[in-house]
């Protein structure tokens, strides 16, 4: 079960926290075994201490090579790669529990009952077994996979690979819901931070490797290393305990992409109500895609080699969007006409029809078709398993979520009532782009997931989605779109009348575009 | 009981087991993933607003998996999870089938956790709550870990510590509906474990 809303900041600054202090102890153990000064005159190898902190002041030093070649060897015989961390499986799982430990102290100092563990409430969670827990929606749909990703990127920090961190990962989701809260166990929580934490952990581990230039020195790396910290703060710290930080090698090659392509649009758009065509006020928004790899051909049995990152935000609410579609597995098939995937998603999604979030994972088969030299059209259609999805409800006869009442049980203790329902289910989708010299012109996507609901009212929720969006480049990388969208929801409750609820609105945009494939 | 009692012998066997190992070089396994073995379980239900406490009851369990062995140290494949026991209405069945992967995160010991999910079925659970039977399907999920001795070999034999969780959601009964039911099982055996 989770704590109380804790801001993504404090997240964020509790992983920190439990680096530095592991940073310092090892900077420490490091600094103990600087080479021997005498070494400092042989002139063959120069290289930065192995302490990052002596290495920001500039201060390469000669070392000798025969003193500490037992050391390296040891050390480079562990590394599956030049740029590759050193592998440590055990150094992983104390992490994992590190971080517990930091996300339990940040529970305590913000004076919450839920940090007041003991051996008693751990039996008691233990006894308990895994529950539904009655937490706020963006705290269970975004902070926990968070919380996730901190400790799947501990196991990619040290040499582990993706299905190694995943367990991992799932080592820190299961002993935080049993011994880091006094809250029990929850059920929801142990999986939106395991495969939610998989899917942001590897997002972010391979982001932050996209901002690292393991080539360069001075403060030109340095930089590039605060950059991939401020992304990936576990690799980072990691990078900075064990003196990689500085070491120049080149980049693994698993962490270089095929391929790369962002596009940033930043508009207005108008939203209609069940009853009304469109508001007359507009809401800004800022919508960001990342394109890492190319998720339409090759074969791949790399996981994330390839995936596609939106997030969004404004257009009615601060934070709108946030999908991840990341490559488990690619096979062309038919001579390379067809391309088949594996795909694992993370999705999170809020609007005035619906506000959903799920962990999926779904085969998806597209085609790309050359229209002429300069034009292509690309096609893909997916559809999978919702391993568990959670969208908004409102128990039969209430048409409205009431105000936020104090809560009379201890700080960090959700009593409820929860107006969101969990359950497993389903989801399919198409993809259709045109492009003309690279470049986007025209766009359709359409998605519908299936929620049946388990934990809350009994119904099955049926969400759909389409948008259609033309683009027309301006001049460089700058271009100008419009969008129509469609959200529509139906919810078949399965009481005695068979209640069915429906929601659905229009939505438009104009925005400029700015794109680099 | 009875699965219990064979549990105790598996475990008495895995020293003989061991040890005639130790002296041969371990044999080439192929990339099957095959698991059998019984435990004995324990059961405990839940819901969120029920006042009662639900007592723990005791059973006998049969566990499975089978699969592939994508390396050394990781295997996928299916998991299944039967136990049966009795209260004061009857007999009750609960089978649990999950995708799962097995990890051993040190390639030379027999240390590994498993995890997955998938559908549980519920025989009967109902009795518990109201005189009606019913099945019920339920979201499942799996977690647990133990050790496997003869890890590199072609057959092994494992102990597991394991929780199954089946979320049945509400159920409707006699008595009206019971809102969020949740069942943990917890079991404790042995398996033969062929690759």
């Amino acid at each position: 079960m989770a704590f109380a809303p804790m801001s993504l900041v404090m997240r964020h600054v509790c992983a920190v926290a439990v680096w530095l202090i592991g940073c310092l102890a090892m900077a420490r153990s490091a600094g103990a075994q600087a080479p021997d000064p005498s070494t400092l005159e042989k002139p063959d190898l120069v290289q930065p201490l192995p302490n990052p902190i002596a290495s920001f002041v500039s201060m390469p030093v000669t070392f000798n090579p025969e003193q500490s070649a037992g050391s390296v060897t040891t050390k480079e015989a562990q590394r599956a790669c030049d740029g590759c961390p050193p592998r440590r499986v055990g150094m992983s799982l104390l992490q994992t529990t590190g971080i517990n430990v930091v996300y339990g102290l940040g529970n305590l100092a913000r004076g919450q009952v839920t940090g007041r563990i003991t051996p008693k409430t751990w039996w008691a969670n233990m006894q308990m077994g895994l529950v539904w827990d009655l937490d706020d929606f963006t705290v269970n749909q975004i902070g926990h996979p968070y919380q996730g990703s901190n400790y799947f990127t501990a196991g990619r920090a040290n040499g582990l690979t993706f299905y190694e961190s995943a367990a991992v990962t799932a080592f820190g989701s299961a002993t935080w819901e049993f011994f880091g809260e006094t809250n029990h166990a929850s059920l929801n929580d142990f999986i939106n931070t395991t495969l939610g934490g998989i899917t942001l952990g590897e997002m972010f581990h391979r982001a932050g490797w996209l901002i690292r230039n393991t080539r360069a020195t001075g403060k030109r790396r340095l930089w590039s290393e605060i950059g991939a910290t401020a992304v990936d703060p576990i690799t980072g710290l990691n990078r900075v305990a064990s003196g990689d930080w500085s070491r120049v090698s080149d980049k693994p090659s698993d962490f270089i992409p095929s391929s790369l392509g962002g596009v940033a649009s930043a508009g207005v758009l108008w939203r209609g109500s069940q009853s009304t065509a469109f508001t007359a006020v507009g809401d800004p928004f800022l919508e960001v895609d990342l394109y890492y790899g190319d998720t339409n051909t090759g074969r791949s049995r790399t996981p994330y080699d390839a995936f596609w990152m939106r997030l969004r935000f404004g257009g009615g609410s601060a934070f709108s969007e946030a999908r991840v579609r990341g490559r488990l597995f690619g096979q062309p098939i038919r001579k390379g006409g067809l391309q088949f995937s594996v795909i694992q998603t993370y999705n999170y999604q809020t609007n005035d029809a619906y506000s959903t979030g799920s962990q999926a994972i779904d085969a998806a088969i597209g085609t790309t078709l050359q229209l002429s030299q300069r034009t292509n059209f690309w096609i893909l259609g997916w559809g999978g398993l919702t391993v568990l999805g959670a969208v908004d409800s409102l128990p039969l006869g209430v048409t409205e979520k009431p105000k936020d009442e104090t809560p009379s049980a201890g700080q960090g203790i959700s009593e409820g009532p929860r107006f969101y329902d969990y359950g497993p289910g389903s989801d399919f989708g198409m993809l259709a782009r045109l492009t003309h010299d690279g470049r986007d012109r025209a766009l359709f996507f359409y998605v519908g997931r299936q929620i049946y609901s388990l934990d809350g009212v009994r119904a099955n929720h049926f969400l759909q989605h389409a948008r259609v969006d033309l683009l027309l480049p301006l001049r460089g990388s700058l271009g100008l779109g419009v969008s129509a969208e469609y959200f529509d929801r139906r919810s078949y409750y399965q009481d005695v009348a068979g209640t069915t609820l429906k929601y659905h609105y229009p939505q438009v945009r104009a925005y400029f575009t700015w794109q680099r494939r | 009981m009875k699965s219990l009692g064979m549990c105790v012998v598996l475990v008495c066997l895995i020293p003989a087991r061991a040890l005639a190992q130790a002296a041969q070089p371990p044999a080439p396994s192929s990339g099957l993933w095959i698991v059998a073995g019984a435990a004995s379980g324990t059961l405990r239900g839940h819901c969120q607003d029920c006042p009662q406490d639900f007592p723990f009851r005791h059973g006998g369990a049969v566990v499975g998996n089978a699969g592939y062995r994508v390396n050394a140290r990781l295997s996928v494949g299916a998991d299944l999870f039967w136990m049966q026991w009795r209260n004061e209405s009857g007999r009750i069945r609960g089978t649990a089938i999950d995708a799962v992967a097995q990890f051993r995160p040190w390639e030379s010991q027999g240390f590994f956790v498993k995890g997955g999910a998938g559908m549980a079925l519920v025989r009967n659970w109902v009795q518990t709550l109201g005189p009606n039977p019913d099945d019920s399907k339920a979201l499942a999920v799996v977690i647990g870990g133990g050790w496997e001795f003869n890890p590199k070999g072609r057959l092994g034999l494992q102990l597991f510590a394991m929780q199954h969780v089946g979320a049945l959601g509400d159920l409707q009964t006699v008595n009206g509906p019971v809102a969020d039911v949740t069942a943990n099982f917890w079991s404790l055996g042995a398996a033969i474990v062929i690759r």
